[in-house]
């Protein structure tokens, strides 16, 4: 009986084997909206069968024997597990995913990370963020969008590289500007031009290929990259494929730009006036010696607003057309664009063709490859120098030739021809030697400065997990930069004309390859998950550069160096390379997703640093505690409040050695002659212990969300101790030494405060209201120069010095001769010198009398730059962002407004334009002082007076506050409903209107307090030296998928 | 299959590594040389000694502003440009601690070259000895040693009280003779005067003993030291002293008892039949040590000796300094027919001295030391010492003097004694040398007021202004500096 039992019993499991066998079920996969999910995952749990949904979310699957239960899942959707039973249809909705788990940030080697499970400090901003902008880079973008992160846009001239600080100033000498990364190569950064046009690396990046940027703040997020890690890391990812359909987009863009708020000036009649009266108050005005009106070839009297021959309104349009797509197995993305801009200053114009090609491919479930390929030729045009890149004394500076050349008179001579003499222009019938610099017409018509880049930027892995948790990986990436920089200056223009005509080309290359391998294992066992990373990389870099200057044109048709001229000179000559060598490794572990710690090492070698001093070890440890997730919080019931609390902190060290010459360390020979025979003189000291700065890093913050995440934020307090500060420190002349020597020396901190919340005040179906508010506050502080070094002046334009650094205050501080206004009763400047007595100062001073003289009229001795003190800081106190976002049915309005205050400006360009030579000035000066009694803040006018003004020497009263807030930008946008694009077979159509820098709220006078004269330096912020302002502008774009 | 997929991944892994290039961390530079490479070779050392030169030839040394800030400290020039950056302060007796073109340029100048000598013996005795072998080993320390030596003497003569005070034990200079080539303590206090004179002896004793008589070419004679050179720059040094026995002693190695006077040994030093040679001719034997300059090695922007001395009308030049009319040209003893009086031009109002007549890059060469000073000092030695009007020394001065004026020969019998005789040295040392950088120490080591000028008041030699103050960088660095 129990034998036929067991046979009934087997014959039944043998038929319930084979029925199984043959069975199979079948479905579809839909998401919370019923629209069909592609590439939804159906797995029969416990084994390795599974399927995936087609384009219209069905599936048909084969079960295996003994299959149980199914496992249904997609990205961004929460998994459901269903029991097979008797089932054979399966028609599942799945709910979408909390959308943090959705976010994973890049770490930097490795996989990225979910936010939630980061310890480190990173600040993510999204490639819809950058994109759709008029902008050549994408850091341009980046202002107001994270805490900590400051950008400053220098100028108005396109494609300069913006300030990009990183929680405060943290270096002296290096650079201060963070490492940026992409796809897993520091890529070249900086100014690649030697012209007149700026030539910003980054900008071979189109910005509509960046799916995020991911910018690391503290030791633990940036260890990873060690000796490069000391001004913030910024991880920069382009767009990959996704499997589904392929999407194409195209995104499409034209604009309009113009300058702005620029300082209203003297007109020809007001001009000549003021002048004369000027030669008048000195005693100067003779027949032989005046200004006068000059006929025009229409009988009116010559009156030119200079600003219309160098300003124009600017037009610029983009194209950019992407097609991605893939399978599960082959993922690609592509993308084409062509932008070309046209900026506010005459001729100033970017042009740039990009292609970018990416493929993932899984070849089988252990092995995974890829390759990127992304190519870009930008062209970065000029005519003349805008005196607003670091050279803001330039003769023919464009931000400072149409505000102090003379109104009356004109560009042209009555028939037509150009007005010049020599290399100036023309007085016409001013009875003057000169009345203004360049022609500046002559320079736009026919001068260039042109930077053409060739950019690739590629790189090819190859991934292999020979099991689940452990993940090798090859990546070999390279970074090509090709410059191509032109220079003319025609036999008539100003910086032509004593030589001849000029023409140079300089061919510059610099090329970078990188090669890491790294090995990741991840496992979780229960509660308890860690993962250990460890790699090696290597990097090296190499650059070469020569070209020819021609002078002395035999035809002044000959415009390139290939022409004929008289004098060829070699010029931009330039070789170097430096390789960098490092071990890192990372460890995380969690438990129960409440407790994370995590630890990042690296050592590097850098070929840079002295040789006894190449090995650096640098590291970070964070760790964090998810509140939320604890018994005792639960069971209190605050998690019903708090939706999210997280508790994280981390500690570090890290180095910076960016900008550091080549062979900085070396003590060197150089060649020259002598008698015509080669010498050998040292003409360089080394220090054989040079080594990184190093920035030790503190992070303190609290994540919390509330109300369902409805409203969120965090708070970060961080300290960056940096030490090592190389600073070239002097030796006695007597020693002989060649050069000063690069020292390790210096310290100063950052402390701040970042606050970042997130606020969706309004959530309804047709209406919701997002808004993103984000300040922090930043005290920079130097703490320790170097013995000989008491403090370090820096100039602008190589002819002022308004910048000094010293112990116990923050970097760069404004350095000026104090005063106290206009005496009533003479007119004259009134200076405090540095015995703190008031000094009077008279340009012409009448028989008897003196230049300077105290009250009581006795002689004072000269007041110079000899009396300036440390006056007002330039660092801002604190900056941040506002984002509002109104949606309302498909329309959707979006201002993002940027504001930063507690600093100070130097507006030096009032200086000239209250200069007393022939320079025109500002209409301030018409309420200059006249007779006894005026009370006014302009003193009398002296022709020749060029003291007063702070042309001279740097004077407190051309100091500014420069606190502002702009409303950056201003989008208006409309997305056609769904109907009308299924009708149409497009996915998706958004029409766009965004204005640019529509509005700024600040009491600073000059154009525009968001300035640089001295581009991206670091103890010379804060100053506006005949500097072009920024454009305000409109774009209107559409963005369309099909 | 899964193990050797590991087992792949670490080979790949291992021979990334083993890829990997360390020798990248210590990068050579191609276009410059690193310190351990520069005494490898020959060409490399012989390129360091051309380079010493360089150093005091380049950036206003020895080719020019020194031979100018000598000049324009006697009474001879008027500055026309009131321009600091070409001397001004200089002219006019008030240069001070921060004169950036003056106090500090030559104070650093000199002592960067003092540094490469002191660099590069310290190479040639640890490797570059051993790469030329010791004869040319100890003929190139010899270079060295006569460079260190030119430029511890041009700052004795600028910062320092003259030797006759206090018999040299004035402050002088601090004494730099170790190679400095990296950071450390370098805190040293001045020497005194006669400290620093020894130094400079025994260098030019060194050099006397191991330089060679002579090179292969003209050029070369005359723009590197050979054994005559260090004996014409000890009767230089030795007469700033007032050591005059020990100028005899020198003078007499290269000068013969009587005319025609001729060096016997070494280069045949001698005066050219016409002065007006030498100016154009550098490389005559008369020209003992001259800095070299061509259109390929230019003096530098404002360094120039016809840029300085020459107006615009008579080569380009800036007219910085015409001849006072009160000063020597002004002198009855100085012929309308003497052949140097060919050097004086009139241009517009003014009269300047034309012995650089080049135009721009004005290359003419800058002379150091020519056999007449030798001749000079000689007479004016045997002078001083003897106190008698000794014939050796008429002889030596008509030899000098009627080389450009033939008639205007001296006899003994026109010097009532021996101050008479002196004078008519020092006058005749004022036209030969006039525009070469002698009138200053002329001045100084006699203790002769710096001559009143127009608009400028006479400084006695007891007045601080009588020499200049020590450059304010080396006061702010080295601590144990003190200023005149």
């Amino acid at each position: 009986m129990r034998k036929l039992i067991l046979l009934l019993l087997g014959i039944v499991m043998l038929s319930g084997q084979l029925i199984a066998q043959s069975r199979s079920v079948t479905g579809k996969i839909t998401d919370a909206n019923g629209n069909p999910i592609v590439n939804a995952s159906i797995l029969v749990k416990g084994s390795n069968a599974g399927t995936t949904t087609a384009d219209d979310g069905s599936f048909t699957l084969n079960l295996p024997p003994n299959a149980r239960t199914l496992v249904f899942s997609a990205v961004g959707t929460q998994t459901q597990e269903l029991n097979i039973g008797n089932r054979g249809v399966f028609n599942v909705q799945l709910a979408s995913d909390d959308k943090d788990l959705q976010e994973v940030v890049v770490v930097g080697y490795g996989n990225a990370m979910k936010r939630k499970e980061v310890t480190g400090n990173i600040a993510t901003v999204k490639g819809d963020a950058v994109a759709n902008r008029p902008s050549q880079s994408f850091e341009q973008s980046l202002g107001g969008r994270a805490p900590g992160v400051q950008i400053t846009i220098p100028s108005g001239v396109l494609n300069a590289p913006p300030v990009f600080r990183v929680r405060g100033t943290n270096s002296i000498s290096l650079s201060s500007q963070p490492l940026i990364v992409i796809d897993g190569i520091p890529m070249y950064s900086g100014d690649a031009s030697s012209t007149s046009a700026a030539g910003n690396a980054l900008a071979s990046i189109n910005p509509n290929d960046i799916e995020s940027i991911d910018i690391a703040k503290d030791a633990a997020s940036t260890a990873i990259y060690g000796s490069r890690a000391a001004n913030g890391v910024v991880f920069v990812t382009t767009k990959k494929g996704k499997s589904g359909r392929p999407r194409v987009n195209l995104d499409s863009w034209v604009g309009w730009n113009k300058v702005q708020r620029l300082p209203k000036l003297l007109d020809a009649f007001q001009y000549t006036d003021y002048k004369n009266q000027a030669l008048t108050n000195s005693g100067l005005f003779s027949a032989t010696n005046q200004f006068a009106l000059t006929e025009g070839p229409d009988g009116q009297p010559i009156n030119t607003n200079w600003y219309d021959y160098v300003y124009r309104n600017g037009f610029s349009h983009n194209n950019a057309l992407s097609m991605s797509g893939g399978n599960e197995a082959t993922k690609y993305y592509t993308s084409i664009a062509y932008t070309s801009q046209e900026g506010i200053i005459k001729r100033n114009d970017f042009k740039r063709v990009s292609a970018l090609m990416s493929v993932d491919h899984k070849v089988n479930k252990a092995i995974s490859v890829g390759t990127k390929l992304q190519y870009s030729n930008e062209k970065n045009l000029s005519a003349v120098s805008s005196g607003s890149l670091g050279d803001a004394f330039a003769t023919a500076g464009l931000g400072r030739v149409p505000m102090i050349t003379a109104p009356n008179i004109s560009p042209y001579n009555n028939d037509g021809s150009y007005n010049y003499s020599g290399a100036l222009i023309g007085v016409m019938n001013n009875k003057l030697g000169q009345v203004g610099f360049n022609n500046p017409v002559i320079q736009l018509d026919q001068n260039r400065g042109n930077a053409e880049i060739n950019r690739i930027l590629a790189n090819a892995y190859l991934q292999i997990k020979p099991i689940r948790s452990l993940t090798f990986r090859s990546q070999y990436n390279v970074d090509y930069l090709y410059v191509d920089n032109e220079i003319y200056y025609s036999p008539i223009s100003g910086e032509g004309f004593a030589s001849g005509g000029s023409a140079t080309s300089i061919y510059g290359q610099n090329k970078r390859w990188v090669w890491s391998n790294t090995l990741q294992y991840d496992e979780k066992l229960g509660e308890h998950s860690f993962g250990a990373l460890i790699g090696t990389e290597q990097q090296k870099s190499n650059n070469k550069s020569y070209g020819l200057n021609q002078i002395g044109a035999t035809d002044p048709d000959f415009t390139n160096i290939q022409g004929g001229w008289r004098t060829p000179t070699a010029s931009g000559l330039g070789i170097g390379e430096n390789y960098l060598l490092s071990y890192f490794g990372r460890l995380t572990y969690d438990f129960g997703k409440k407790y994370f710690i995590s630890g990042n090492m690296r050592r590097d070698g850098a070929s840079q640093l002295g040789i006894n001093n190449k090995w650096g070890t640098f590291w970070g440890v964070s760790a964090g505690w998810e509140i939320n997730r604890e018994g005792f919080f639960q069971d209190a019931g605050l998690d019903k409040i708090f939706s999210s609390l997280r508790l994280r902190g981390s500690y570090g060290k890290v180095g910076n050695i960016d900008g550091l010459g080549q062979y900085a360390s070396l003590s060197t020979f150089g060649s020259g002659l002598y008698g015509g025979n080669g010498t050998f003189v040292f003409n360089q000291a080394g220090n054989p212990n040079l080594g990184w700065e190093t920035s030790a890093k503190t992070d303190i913050g609290l994540n919390f969300g509330i109300l369902d995440d409805r409203i969120s934020g965090e708070v970060t307090y961080y300290k960056n101790n940096v030490d090592g500060l190389i600073l070239y420190v002097p030796s006695p002349p007597s020693a002989g030494l060649p050069t000063t020597i690069p020292t390790n020396i210096g310290s100063m901190y950052n402390r701040g405060v970042e606050i970042a919340l997130n606020l969706v005040p309004i959530q309804k179906k047709d209406f919701s209201w997002n808004a993103n508010f984000n300040i922090t506050f930043n005290k920079n502080e130097v703490t320790a120069l170097a013995p000989g070094v008491d403090n370090i002046i820096t100039a602008t334009g190589g002819l002022e010095s308004p910048s000094i650094t010293v112990v116990g205050k923050p970097l760069g501080m404004l350095f000026v001769t104090r005063t106290n206004g206009v005496d009533p009763e003479t007119g004259r400047r009134i200076f405090i010198n540095k015995n703190g007595d008031e000094v009077y100062y008279q340009h012409v001073a009448p028989t008897g009398r003196f230049r300077y003289e105290y009250a009581d009229g006795t002689v004072a001795p000269t007041v110079s730059s000899a009396d300036a003190e440390v006056y007002k800081n330039t660092n801002p106190k604190y900056y941040g962002g506002f984002d509002n976002t109104f949606r309302f049915k498909n329309f959707s309005l979006n201002a993002l407004f940027t504001f930063q205050g507690g600093n100070y400006t130097y507006w030096g360009s009032y200086a000239g334009l209250r200069d007393q030579r022939f320079w025109n000035n500002s209409t301030d000066v018409l309420r200059a002082w006249t007779k006894s009694g005026d009370q006014t803040d302009m003193p009398k006018s002296y022709f020749g007076d060029n003291v007063s003004n702070g042309s001279s020497f740097p004077l407190d009263v051309n100091v500014f506050k420069g606190d502002f807030i702009k409303l950056r930008t201003l989008t208006l946008a409309y997305s056609l409903p769904g109907t009308v694009t299924s009708k149409a077979k497009i996915n998706s159509f958004r029409f766009y209107v965004t204005g640019n820098n529509l509005w700024i709220g600040t009491k600073y006078p000059g154009p525009d307090p968001e300035v640089s004269s001295n581009g991206t330096g670091n103890t010379n912020q804060g100053i506006d030296r005949n500097t072009v302002g920024n454009a305000r502008g409109v774009i209107v774009g559409i963005n369309v998928g099909f | 299959m899964k193990t050797r997929i590991v087992l792949l991944a670490i080979a790949a892994g291992a021979i990334q590594l083993a890829g990997c290039k360390k020798d990248d961390l210590e990068p050579v530079p191609t276009n410059v040389v690193a310190d351990v490479s520069a005494f490898d070779s020959e060409s490399r050392i012989l390129g360091q000694v051309n380079g010493l030169y360089a150093t005091i030839k380049n950036a206003g040394l020895y080719g020019g502003r020194y031979q100018i800030f000598n000049d324009i400290r006697g009474g001879d020039f008027q500055n026309d440009r009131t321009n600091v950056v070409t001397g001004f302060d200089v002219w006019n007796y008030t240069p001070g601690n921060s004169s950036g073109n003056s106090v500090q340029a030559v104070w650093s100048r000199a002592y960067y070259a003092i540094n490469l000598a002191n660099v590069f013996l310290a190479g040639m005795d640890a490797k570059g000895a051993a790469v030329v072998g010791d004869e040319k080993a100890n003929q190139f320390r010899g270079e060295a040693r006569f460079v260190r030596a030119m430029c511890y003497y041009a700052m004795l003569q600028l910062y320092a009280r003259p030797y006759w005070d206090g018999s040299g034990s004035k402050p002088g200079l601090p004494l730099r003779l170790t190679a400095n080539t990296g950071p450390s303590d370098y805190n040293l206090a001045r020497a005194t005067v006669a400290e620093v004179y020894t130094q400079i002896l025994e260098d030019l004793n060194f050099a006397e003993a191991n330089l060679p008589a002579n090179y292969a070419t003209n050029a070369l004679n005359t723009t590197r030291a050979h054994t005559n050179t260090a004996i014409a720059i000890k009767a230089r040094v030795y007469l700033s002293m007032g050591r005059y026995p020990d100028v005899i002693t020198e003078a007499n190695k290269i000068v013969p008892a009587s005319a025609p006077f001729t060096a016997s040994t070494g280069v045949a030093h001698a005066l050219q039949a016409s002065v007006a040679t030498i100016y154009t001719n550098y490389s005559t034997t008369e020209s003992i040590l001259s800095m070299p300059f061509s259109d390929v090695e230019t003096p530098g922007t404002q360094n120039q000796l016809g840029y300085y001395y020459g107006s615009s009308a008579m080569n380009g030049g800036n007219g910085e300094y015409s001849l006072l009319s009160t000063g020597i040209i002004a002198n009855t003893d100085w012929a309308e027919t003497d052949a140097r009086r060919a050097f004086i031009v009139t241009s517009g109002t003014k009269k300047y001295l034309n012995k650089y007549p080049k135009s721009a890059p004005f290359t003419d060469w800058a002379p150091v030391i020519r056999y007449p000073e030798v001749l000079l000092s000689l007479a004016e030695a045997i002078t001083r010492s003897s106190n008698t009007v000794d014939d050796r020394a008429v002889a030596l001065l008509n030899a000098v003097r009627q080389r450009s004026d033939a008639s205007a020969g001296f006899t003994s019998g026109d010097f009532a004694s021996a101050d008479e005789l002196a004078a008519a040295i020092m006058t005749e040392r004022r036209i030969e040398f006039l525009g070469e950088g002698l009138a200053g120490a002329d001045l100084t080591r006699l203790g002769l007021p710096l001559p009143a000028k127009p608009g400028i008041t006479a400084v006695a030699a007891t007045q601080q202004e009588y020499i200049w103050p020590i450059s304010s960088t080396e006061l702010l660095l080295n601590e144990l500096c003190v200023d005149n």
